[in-house]
């Protein structure tokens, strides 16, 4: 509970407004007048996006932060479809080479600066500009050639190239629309810590690593957040934050670790929120040397796991075995693939087969950060070790694996490897994964891959774009080019006292419609 | 004049310390990855030249020695430069150093008014039972990794009894648990270190002397013993800063203290190169200052190196 001393907007009047409502406030709560008390919501997370600018970040983090502040011209929601946003309605004109987009009227940024065409263009502008260029956002959207303002509310973008994904893109952090008044007032370096956009919450206070704060925004143009205060604690132990979780501390946690699932589901006072998420553990083969490039020997490894025996051994069963590397939600996912069955009479055959002496040596390199996977690892290393293969486990730092040993093609027969897919469209994942000279596809290259998934990128056409997605993936699984395990669901630790909470699959968490009880 | 070339002696040690951490630490961080890679991760479609592009602008395509010499400039000046993510690195530190500086004090303090008492009574009791009580206890802490102790204590004081917060900083009962977790640890250490400087001294002629004069035994202990000590306490405590360092950055993480640990290993996971370097530099600094404040502190309390020099 806070009590009013200062005002929290940073209204359009400006600071001599703001100083006179402090000053009055003040003066309010120390002269004994009853002052009411803000409804609060605290949150904790586990890292801190450190940059509060949409087109500087990259992180999940980021995402549970940033939906609150900022709107895109294109919003996906929790049930992760696509609705207008900041613009009503788009068209495709010229053999779709241009998109046009209706703009929404009447909306305003936390500033009170109008949002309308040249905003979007300013936004669009910087994202591919000089300043995008220092950031990890701008390569998401280099097929939008320029943007074009046709009126106040109307804009045009002029694509360089067909990018079947942008709509769905449009929703994703870099394409958040800036204000450019404020941006050039107050200069980049404090739009990254106290950012103004169109969203039901304003920044109030940024303490890096610390604290953000957040409060709700008058003026918004789609209804009024319920709960007055958000604070968002950054909490990078996970112990420590379920510990603030189960004392009260916070009323909502997110990334609840694995090993707290139990804990959480025994306690009281807090409930265990789950959702499907877009997040994939596999792992992928030394596909093009050694006893893995045989496919024969990486079938035999795909099917000598008991995938679902380890999920729900070991992850609560929360979460899906999977067939290829995307989950049910994702575009391009061909429910009649089926999972590898669990085999390994057939997969000793294999190998036998295949020539594979046993008790031969092969590694798996994992990040070292991942506690969970760890232990997935040493399971598989004894399925494994049942049919005859010796898994050897090497933990890499994260950097490390990601800068060197993945991109050179220096890993062992097998690595771990969790893609995001934010998109939910499988080109996402797929293009980065199975295209030849894509910087984490160091092991595959293969004309027919290439083609289709060069295919289902020239073309705004669904049913083409899919097709070609789902061949892509039965392509994979007919060659047993990586060893597919789970897409896990995403966790929310949540207090009972706390009502209206949606988990996003996403980690895209919106606090609008949360109410704390008392 | 021999305490001024002494402590020149000392400055330019310092000096040479320092120098020495930073250019390792910048040359072993630019081994180990590419901030570019970790700024991308989670992006599709980054090629080679998106990479370079970003490259370029964090400076990173400059000669090493060009990097290392435009930190140390900004180190000199103290301006400290940029984060590569979090903005100016000056309030950076400048926010978490005296969160750091706080726990580190209060647990020191805490660790001494505990440990000399302690370390008192079981020198005097040497082989009485209490001498076996306060050695069992020391041996307890000590075999606490302090990251255990912490989790223990916020489970019996924070969610159990529900009476100190669990993490974060707002106010006194915030720094409750972190300095005892840190103080816990720290006192079974310096109580052993008491209780042997202790009876070196009890060991000497002149107490004896002083007991057979009839000196009462409380003076004997507090006057002659404890000050003819301290020189010895001095220094221990003072080794002690850096593991006591050491210590908190451990301790700042699980209690998510806004210290210059968190700060620390947060810019190593990200790579961030020059909130790296700053962190880790203004951490040596700290420890080589506070040696060298140990050894200055000597003359001032042993009457005997002032009147020497």
């Amino acid at each position: 509970m806070k009590l009013i001393t200062s005002t929290l907007s940073c209204s359009r009047q400006g600071f001599v407004k703001t100083v006179k409502t402090g000053l009055l406030a003040t003066v309010l709560a120390f002269s004994g007048v009853q002052a009411y008390a803000l409804s609060e919501l605290n949150v904790a997370q586990g890292s801190d996006p450190q940059n509060l600018d949409p087109i500087d970040t990259f992180r999940l983090s980021w995402g549970s932060i940033g939906s609150n502040i900022f709107e895109g011209l294109i919003q996906r929601g929790e049930d992760l479809q696509l609705v207008p946003g900041l613009a009503t309605a788009w068209e495709f004109l010229d053999d779709n080479s241009r998109i046009r987009f209706t703009l929404r009227e009447g909306v305003s940024f936390h500033n009170g600066e109008p949002f309308n065409a040249a905003a979007v263009k300013y936004t669009f502008d910087r994202l591919l500009g000089e300043q995008g260029q220092k950031g990890p956002q701008r390569s998401n959207y280099t097929s939008i050639g320029s943007v074009e303002v046709i009126d106040d509310y109307t804009v045009e973008f002029h694509m360089n190239q067909v990018d079947p994904v942008l709509i769905t893109k449009l929703a994703g952090y870099g394409a958040m629309i800036v204000p450019p008044k404020y941006i050039e007032e107050v200069g980049e370096e404090a739009f990254d810590r106290k950012p103004v956009g169109t969203g039901p919450y304003q920044v109030v206070s940024y303490e890096p690593s610390v604290e953000l704060k957040l409060a709700r925004f008058e003026g918004y143009w789609n209804g009024t957040a319920k709960t007055e205060l958000v604070n968002i604690r950054f909490i990078s132990e996970p112990a420590t934050r379920m510990a603030e979780l189960m004392s009260g501390g916070v009323d909502i946690s997110l990334n609840v670790p694995n090993t707290s699932v139990e804990t959480l589901k025994k306690n009281k006072s807090v409930d265990l929120v789950t959702v499907g998420g877009p997040t994939v553990n596999m792992m992928r083969f030394k596909a093009n040397s050694g006893i893995t490039a045989d496919a024969r020997v990486r079938e035999a490894m795909n099917i000598a796991i008991d995938r679902d025996a380890i999920l729900n051994a070991l992850l609560g069963g929360l979460g899906e075995s999977i067939a290829t590397a995307q989950g049910e939600l994702s575009f391009g996912n061909d429910a009649s693939i089926k999972k590898y069955p669990y085999d390994p009479a057939r997969a000793k055959a294999l190998l036998k087969e295949a020539g594979v002496a046993p008790g031969t040596d092969i590694t798996l390199d994992i990040y070292n950060s991942d506690e969970t996977f760890r232990e997935i690892s040493q399971v598989v290393s004894s399925y494994l070790g049942m049919v005859g293969l010796n898994l050897k486990i090497r933990a890499n730092e994260t950097n490390i694996m990601a800068s060197d040993l993945i991109p050179n093609g220096k890993t062992g027969e097998l690595f771990q490897f969790g893609w995001g897919g934010w998109t939910f469209d499988f080109d996402n994942t797929a293009y980065l994964l199975y295209h030849s000279g894509e910087r984490f596809n160091p092991y595959i290259n293969d004309a027919k891959l290439d083609e289709l998934l060069e295919q289902q990128r020239a073309t705004y056409d669904r049913d083409v774009r899919e097709q070609a997605l789902q061949q892509v993936a039965g392509y994979i699984r007919e060659q047993s080019l990586e060893l597919p395990l789970f897409n896990l669901a995403t966790m929310y630790g949540v207090s009972k006292k706390v009502s209206g909470f949606v988990p996003a699959p996403d980690d895209r968490v919106r606090y609008m419609n949360v109410v704390v009880a008392e | 004049m021999q305490q001024l070339t002494f402590l020149s002696q000392r400055l330019l040690q310092a000096v040479f310390v320092t120098l020495a951490v930073t250019l390792f630490v910048a040359f072993a961080i630019r081994f180990t990855g590419d901030p570019a890679v970790m700024m991308t991760q989670e992006s599709s479609n980054v090629t080679e030249a998106d990479l370079a592009m970003i490259r370029e602008s964090l400076g990173l395509n400059a000669p090493f020695h060009v990097q290392y010499l435009q930190f140390m400039g900004q180190l000199l000046t103290g301006e400290l430069g940029n984060s590569f993510f979090r903005g100016p690195i000056k309030e950076l530190i400048g926010s978490a150093l005296p969160s750091t500086l706080l726990l580190a004090a209060t647990s020191m303090v805490l660790s001494i008014l505990i440990s000399i008492p302690l370390g008192i009574v079981a020198a005097v009791k040497q082989g009485k039972w209490v001498d076996q009580l306060i050695r069992i206890l020391s041996l307890t802490g000590l075999s606490f990794p302090n990251f255990w102790l912490a989790m223990m204590l916020v489970l019996i004081f924070s969610i159990t009894f529900n009476v100190l917060p669990v993490s974060g900083f707002s106010g006194v009962a915030s720094l409750v648990l972190p300095s005892a977790t840190v103080a816990i640890v720290l006192t079974a250490v310096n109580v052993r270190l008491v209780r042997t400087a202790m009876l070196d001294v009890l060991s000497e002629q002149y107490i004896m002397v002083a007991r057979a004069k009839g000196v009462k035994e409380f003076w004997v202990i507090y006057k002659h013993a404890l000050r003819n000590s301290a020189i010895a306490l001095i220094t221990f405590f003072g080794l002690q800063f850096g593991n006591l360092i050491g210590g908190i950055v451990v301790v700042e993480r699980v209690f998510n203290w806004p210290g210059m640990g968190s700060l620390a290993l947060d810019a190593i996971a990200q790579r961030d190169y020059p909130l790296l370097q700053a962190s880790v530099c203004i951490l040596a600094m700290l420890i080589v200052i506070v040696n060298l404040v140990t050894d200055m502190a000597y003359s001032l309390i042993d009457p005997r190196i002032r009147v020497k020099s």
